[in-house]
């Protein structure tokens, strides 16, 4: 299966095209670091993988695209391109969180770990998963929380990671698209659709001050 | 030509196919139009978080919806446009995105297009004006007199320097409790209420210049109700009658300086256009003024306005007609999504290809 990746979730604009069957063939990887801009450098990127691949858009069997947590703006670039491109192209699209896009990136290193991102605000996105059974729901905790959620001989993985004491973390960032690609290939459509993974709500309060007393 | 729109920059998510012929005639293939009032009504206001979060949610069920409803597949238009600004950062940059990567997967040029540009050019759509017309653009984000020449030939002869029309009448709904969108709330309870009880200023009327100003008019709304609080319901009549007045009557003293300040300009209409637009008081007020200067007065009709889709379709269709054929569109792949984006800073088709 040809399997384009996007990752528009973090401070890089990245995309990967690969493809999986009884082996792994990468057609194509580019990495840019960027702060911001994911959405004018994503097509031209698109455009320049292509050509160099040699290969055409329409041979692409499924995107996969990281839907965060990250960035409000960027993850909705990358959500907002694989859903389009999933409708010119009649593929599926499939959503990867930024956590199962760092398990795969961490290959066959074994469970027990976490993944904490920074979220600012002194406050982490944080996905436990266990030697065993199935990884915690995704939360958004403060700082102090996540100290406490964390069993103290668990590996920690991502952005967070010195946020919390520990010193892992550099090996993952920035995201790999291919490892993004592959969590694609293995998830199913239908369960993991191209839907964003905010973990916090927009900042907006209903407002019931502004009106004048009625009779 | 069929081109396929996609409008994010505020409330509406929205998607259309706009059919151009030879000789200019459009006519709206499809146009879907996923409003968020809900999503947004709670706050009185548009929320661009939340807005950004729907369009994203929404945008490619209401593509296909456009498609299919035209009858059309994607492999079938001849081009793709999408509103790149002025507008809510969040959702311009979800619609634009979309469009890109429709435009580059299907092999189709893609047109960037200014938001303004689709209202002043939806007379065309609807009636195939003819150039020099004077457009009123009045909705929730802008208020503008605008010479219209021509495609990318735009005079703007005066703005708002505060708040927008239609701003000022949602503000106003929220302070007497009307709920939100306040337009057309507002103008229902004008019809009952008196307007000369509560003396409200006109700002800038009067003045030289074409420009706007709605804020002084809605603080003194705000603290005439605030003296006759609480408000009974005759109260509030009278309030929005007094508003709508006031409102009206600024636009059309800034609509009779922008007709003078052009008097060697000879308009073949006045075009009024946006939201605010399809206010009876307004239309009213706006049809006696052509009627004075013996000209036609074009109002789209209700769905076109209001933020649609057909009218950005239809803006790259008016451009792709005057562009060389053959002529390289991958330019826009990497236009930016623009906050702000005047109008009379857009250039000709020519000199953008």
């Amino acid at each position: 299966m040809r399997v384009l990746a996007i990752d528009t979730t973090g401070p890089a604009c990245s995309i990967a095209l690969a493809d999986f069957g009884e082996s792994e063939s990468v057609r194509g990887c580019i990495v840019e670091l960027m702060q911001r801009g994911h959405a004018e450098a994503l097509v031209p990127m698109l455009d320049r993988l292509f050509v160099e691949a040699g290969v055409a858009a329409k041979s692409v069997e499924r995107i996969a695209v990281t839907v965060g947590p990250g960035s409000f703006t960027g993850l909705r670039v990358g959500v907002s391109a694989a859903r389009a491109l999933a409708l010119a192209l009649d593929v599926p699209a499939v959503g990867v969180s930024v956590f199962e896009a760092i398990r795969e990136s961490l290959g066959d290193q074994a469970p027990p770990f976490a993944v904490a991102l920074d979220a600012r605000r002194d406050e982490i996105y944080l996905q436990d998963f266990p030697a065993a059974g199935q990884a915690a729901k995704p939360v958004v905790v403060s700082l102090q929380d996540a100290a406490g959620m964390i069993p103290p001989d668990c590996h920690i993985v991502g952005t967070a990671a010195a946020l919390l004491g520990k010193d892992r973390g550099l090996e993952v960032f920035p995201l790999d698209p291919v490892a993004v690609a592959r969590a694609g290939s293995r998830l199913d459509p239908a369960l993991s659709p191209p839907r964003p993974l905010y973990l916090r709500k927009p900042d907006a309060k209903p407002q019931a001050h502004a009106r004048i007393a009625r009779v | 030509m069929n081109v396929l729109g996609i409008e994010t920059s505020c409330d509406e998510t929205a998607a259309a196919v706009v059919h151009r012929d030879a000789n200019g005639a459009g006519e709206i293939r499809s146009s879907v139009v996923l409003s968020q009032i809900e999503e947004h009504s709670a706050f009185g206001g548009v929320v661009p978080e939340i807005a950004a979060r729907a369009h994203v949610e929404a945008l490619d069920r209401i593509i296909a919806a456009a498609l299919h409803d035209a009858g059309l597949e994607l492999a079938e238009v001849d081009a793709i446009a999408a509103t790149a600004g002025p507008g809510l950062i969040g959702g311009l940059i979800v619609g634009l995105t979309s469009a890109k990567a429709l435009a580059w997967a299907a092999g189709k040029p893609l047109f960037a297009i200014n938001h303004l540009e689709g209202h002043a050019l939806t007379a065309r759509l609807t009636d195939q004006l003819a150039f020099p017309y004077l457009l009123l653009l009045v909705s929730g984000g802008h208020t503008q007199l605008v010479a219209v020449h021509g495609v990318g030939h735009y005079e703007r002869l005066g703005t708002t320097i505060d708040d927008a029309a239609g701003e000022a009448f949602d503000k106003t709904a929220k302070l007497l409790g009307l709920g939100y969108p306040g337009g057309p709330r507002v103008e229902q309870r004008a019809r009952s209420g008196n307007p000369e009880r509560f003396t409200l200023p006109r700002p800038l009327a009067g003045r030289p210049g074409a420009d706007f100003s709605f804020a002084g008019l809605k603080t003194a709304v705000r603290l005439a109700a605030e003296a006759a609080s609480p408000l009974s319901k005759v109260d509030v009549d009278d309030l929005a009658a007094g508003f709508q007045k006031a409102a009206v009557d600024c636009l059309v003293d800034r609509t009779r300086n922008a007709l003078a300040m052009s008097a060697g300009t000879r308009f073949t209409a006045l075009v009024a256009a946006g939201g605010v637009a399809a206010n009876k008081a307004v239309a009213n007020a706006l049809q006696a003024i052509a009627d004075d200067h013996g000209l036609p007065l074009v109002l789209p009709p209700l769905e076109l306005c209001g933020d649609n889709a057909a009218m950005i379709a239809w803006a790259a269709a008016e451009r792709m007609s005057l562009m060389p054929s053959g002529a390289d569109r991958a330019g826009d792949a990497d236009h930016p999504a623009l906050a702000r984006w005047p109008l009379d800073s857009l250039k000709p088709p020519q000199a953008a290809a």
